[in-house]
């Protein structure tokens, strides 16, 4: 029963922050730290999901990185774009 | 001398090194993450040449919307995960009962999604030029295409399970379909901050 509780409390989890996510987006301004708490939750939403309903934990660790790196890369970008919005502007303009 | 005794409720525990699945699913994975990626790819950059278009888009979309398709792709989800380990227990008719519970959860997600576009079009998003909606609306429809082919998938190890083709010690395809099924949920809860979330 172990394995069923846990995987309900992070079915519980992920939701929840997924209603905080929401409140989070509409009351916050744009801002550096608003950017970094959405990254942060999807990343560890991401990495919830991963562990718990995927079960890439025991898993080959070549499909267990890179998916693990899925979840991190995305959020970074997200927060690197916000950072050197401009940098990436100016190197990606043809 | 106390002896400690392991409780483990699943009673087929996963091998570590695993390929969970088949190696076929983690091909098609794989295709799927590296496609998403390239379009996150082209959100980060149009993100970077129009910050004020993004900015505001989020309070353009129906927040609702978006909670609710999260909610679904989390819960069907989270049905499909006890279907799999209903099936490790051997447990075939709850493993079914769990995969229909995950089917008429998940088939709210197009429901939704009809009822967005209709509200999207009204408010006047109808994806002409606008560079944000233009993003969004890629993104999202591509992420529609892939729930409708885990729809029809759930439908297939639906009938699997029910004509008696797996049990608890051979049951591949029903663990391939899930993780199939686990990876659209977590595209979507990369999608869903990005243009409903984040100012």
């Amino acid at each position: 029963m172990h394995n069923e509780r846990s995987l309900t409390l992070a079915w519980l989890l992920l939701l929840g922050l997924t209603l905080v996510g929401a409140v989070l987006g509409n009351a916050g301004s744009p801002g550096l730290w608003v950017t970094v708490t959405v990254a942060a939750m999807m990343a560890f939403k991401g990495r919830v999901v991963i562990d718990h309903f995927l079960e890439l934990g025991g898993a080959h660790p070549s499909i267990r990185r890179l998916v693990r790196f899925y979840a991190v890369a995305l959020p970074v970008m997200l927060i690197l774009t916000d950072l050197f919005g401009p940098q990436i502007a100016w190197l990606t303009t043809l | 001398m106390s002896i400690a005794t392991p409780v483990f409720s699943a009673p087929i525990a996963p091998v570590l090194g695993r390929i969970p699945g088949n190696k076929a699913i983690w091909v098609g994975i794989y295709c799927e993450l590296t496609e998403f990626a390239l379009m996150f790819l082209v959100y980060f950059v149009a993100r970077a040449h129009h910050p004020d278009a993004f900015r505001g888009g989020p309070q353009q979309l129906s927040t609702l919307a978006g909670v609710t398709n999260t909610v679904i792709m989390l819960t069907s989800s989270y049905f499909v995960a006890r279907g799999v380990m209903a099936m490790r227990r051997n447990a075939r008719a709850t493993c079914l009962k769990w995969l229909t519970a995950a089917l008429f959860t998940g088939m709210g997600y197009p429901v939704v999604k009809f009822f967005e576009v209709q509200w999207n079009v009204a408010q006047g998003l109808s994806g002409n030029g606008e560079v944000f909606q233009m993003a969004y609306y890629y993104l999202t429809f591509n992420h529609l295409v892939h729930v409708c082919w885990g729809l029809l998938g759930l439908m297939w190890v639906m009938f699997r399970t029910w004509m008696g083709a797996y049990d608890a010690t051979d049951h591949d395809g029903l663990e391939a379909f899930a993780c199939y099924w686990h990876a659209t949920d977590l595209i979507w809860l990369m999608i869903f901050p990005l243009f409903y979330v984040l100012p």
